[in-house]
């Protein structure tokens, strides 16, 4: 029998499936009946200081390769952390609270509290591509980033993610943030992408611009997960376009400790994370490893 | 799955605020009674709305006018352009055996009557019945009577047919019935949920919450506490899913 579980800076996953943030989660029922369903661990949706309605529909546009998104951050607010935390929690699934903000402070408070309420991961998403002043509008900053993970890491206890999205940067936005205690990196979000109806003549989405998520990110996110691990090999969670266990197995071998799934839930349903854990199981078993520990990173090996 | 674009061929209004658009697509579209399209109009939102009959590349949505998007929907002309994608989400099952009693409130009764021209079709036997205010605002008594179904009007003030309301009338009738198909108000479901699960009656009820993504991923249609997706795992549910589900919060 092959070992599955992995550790993301000391938080223990029985294997390495994440339901990735935003996908069904700011909700109690909808996190715990993915975490029932056998995600190794499952994100909440970015909570942020203020409610947000997020943006009219059109919110998503099906695109040939992949999903564009602009739900614009909607979610009740931080202080439903408190409430939705203990009612999500089921067979000691880790949760790991995504939190999205402007300024530091916004990302302290939260961050404590989030902490305060059980978080086992705290990720800062620091690359929505569709909200101004948050996301990848503050993430592209490498002295910011580093600046608001070591305030940050200063206060709570909590690992430490940064979430990152597709910039010109990365690696050095990811290498500051590592200097001050970040501890792990979760690649990537949604490239900012438009869809035009043509008959409409207009975009579709009500934002006009949208985050392009899905088959056609997968090699972008295959790159910067390598990249990463090559530099600085943290523990990393590798998400964007995984729709079946041969992409889960392919995030692993360019450096992921755990695999994000976020798009490919609304095709499969949530029972995704059973199909790839079962995959990379069996590919385990031909490949002659005893565990999904043995094969991270292996592509740097050669 | 991006949009089919079709035009409006035909609008009948029921009333100034309730009508029903044919719409023709360029390519047929299959769709199951109780399932869903997400219906976009540029300029205003994207809806879920559950056609009130479908065939080939013709839809027929039956629309109330309550907001800003579906009051633009009922105020189109024909030959207007309309941006469809779907279908989505779990219909009714009418390949069930037995003796169907159809329930349709409001507009609620748009998937319910497309139902009843599919069992006919099957030569299942139905009843219609159809819960309305008052005389005007009934939609689709007469044509469930074309079909050949025993058709009946409910109406709150009694201005045709039985007075009372459609809950009422179906607690006298059920026993008689295999399964209870329902869509309408939420009281109005619980109702018969529960009524079904106190005569032992089959059924399947349609709900609303707000879809905005239609394709289970954004979470906006979670319906009670095991994480039931409207969109998703809906719109349509059994008997079993919702006994399952406290609806101490949905009420
Ligand atoms: C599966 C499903 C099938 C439906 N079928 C029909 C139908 O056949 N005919 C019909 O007239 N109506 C139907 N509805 C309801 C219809 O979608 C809403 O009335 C419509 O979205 C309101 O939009 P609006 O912009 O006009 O009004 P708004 O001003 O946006 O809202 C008016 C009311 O509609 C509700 N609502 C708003 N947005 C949504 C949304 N995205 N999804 C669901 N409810 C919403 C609000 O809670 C509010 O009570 C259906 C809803 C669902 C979930
Ligand atoms: C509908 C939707 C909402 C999302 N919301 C968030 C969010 O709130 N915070 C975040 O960090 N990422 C969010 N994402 C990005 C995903 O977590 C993920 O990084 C991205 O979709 C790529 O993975 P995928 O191709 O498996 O979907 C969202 C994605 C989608 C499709
Ligand atoms: S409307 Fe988005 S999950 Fe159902």
């Amino acid at each position: 029998m092959v070992d599955l579980r992995v550790e993301l800076a000391g938080i223990k996953l029985s294997n390495p499936t994440v339901l990735a943030s935003g996908i069904l989660g700011d909700n109690a029922a909808l996190l715990r009946r993915a975490a029932k369903t056998g995600f190794g661990a499952v994100t909440t949706k970015s909570f942020t200081i203020e409610p947000r309605e997020g943006y009219a529909t059109p919110i998503i546009a099906e695109v040939k390769a992949g999903l564009l998104n602009a739900v614009g951050l909607a979610n009740p607010g931080y202080k439903e952390i408190k409430d939705i935390l203990p009612k999500a929690r089921v067979n000691g699934v880790p949760i790991i609270v995504s939190l999205a903000g402007s300024k530091i402070d916004e990302f302290v408070e939260m961050a404590i509290y989030a902490e305060d309420w059980g978080a086992d991961i705290v990720e800062l998403n620091l690359s929505c591509p569709h909200v101004s002043m948050m996301g990848m509008d503050i993430g592209h900053d490498p002295a910011f980033v580093a600046n608001l993970v070591g305030e940050l890491t200063g206060v709570i206890e909590t690992p430490v993610f940064i979430k990152i999205g597709l910039t010109d940067n990365y690696m050095e936005v990811v290498s500051r943030a590592l200097d001050k205690g970040a501890a792990g990196i979760t690649a990537i979000n949604t490239v900012k992408a438009m869809a035009i109806n043509i008959y409409a003549k207009t975009p579709v989405l009500s934002h006009r611009y949208g985050g392009l998520s899905g088959p056609a990110i997968h090699p972008i996110a295959t790159r910067v997960i390598y990249d990463i691990y090559r530099e600085f090999k943290p523990p990393i969670i590798g998400i964007g376009g995984v729709e079946a266990w041969e992409d889960a197995v392919e995030f692993l071998l360019a450096g992921a400790t755990a695999i994000g799934i976020g798009t490919a839930v609304s095709k499969h349903g949530l029972t995704i994370s059973k199909v790839v854990s079962d995959g990379i199981r069996t590919y385990l078993e031909r490949e002659g490893f005893e565990s999904v520990r043995d094969i991270i990173g292996y592509v740097h090996r050669k | 799955m991006s949009y089919r674009v079709g035009r409006v061929k035909g609008v009948y209004a029921h009333t100034s605020l309730l009508k029903s658009l044919t719409i023709e697509l360029e390519d047929d579209l299959n769709i199951i009674p109780g399932q869903f399209l997400m219906v976009w109009l540029p300029g205003y939102e994207e809806i879920p709305l559950s056609p009130s009959y479908a065939d080939q590349n013709i839809v027929r949505l039956t629309v109330k006018g309550v907001g800003e998007t579906t009051k633009r929907l009922i105020s189109l002309d024909t030959g207007d352009r309309i941006y469809v994608r779907g279908p989505y989400g779990r219909g009714f099952d009418l390949d069930k055996p037995g003796k169907y009693l159809l329930a349709g409130g409001g507009y609620g009764a748009a998937p319910i009557i497309y139902s009843a021209y599919k069992l006919s079709k099957l030569g299942n036997q139905a009843v219609y019945v159809e819960g309305a205010k008052s005389i005007k605002e009934q939609l689709f008594i007469d044509e469930a009577r074309k079909l050949g179904l025993e058709a009946i009007l409910v109406t709150e003030d009694g201005s045709s047919g039985i007075k009372g309301l459609i809950t009422d009338y179906i607690k006298q009738i059920i026993g008689e019935f295999d399964i209870l198909l329902g869509c309408g108000p939420e009281p109005m479901l619980i109702k018969l949920l529960n009524m079904c699960i106190e005569s032992g009656v089959d059924c399947q009820l349609s709900f609303e919450r707000v879809v905005k993504c239609g394709i289970g991923i954004c979470g906006s249609c979670v319906l009670g506490d095991r994480g039931l997706l409207v969109c998703y795992d809906g719109p349509v549910f059994n008997k079993e899913r919702l006994m399952d589900l406290s609806f101490k919060e949905v009420v």
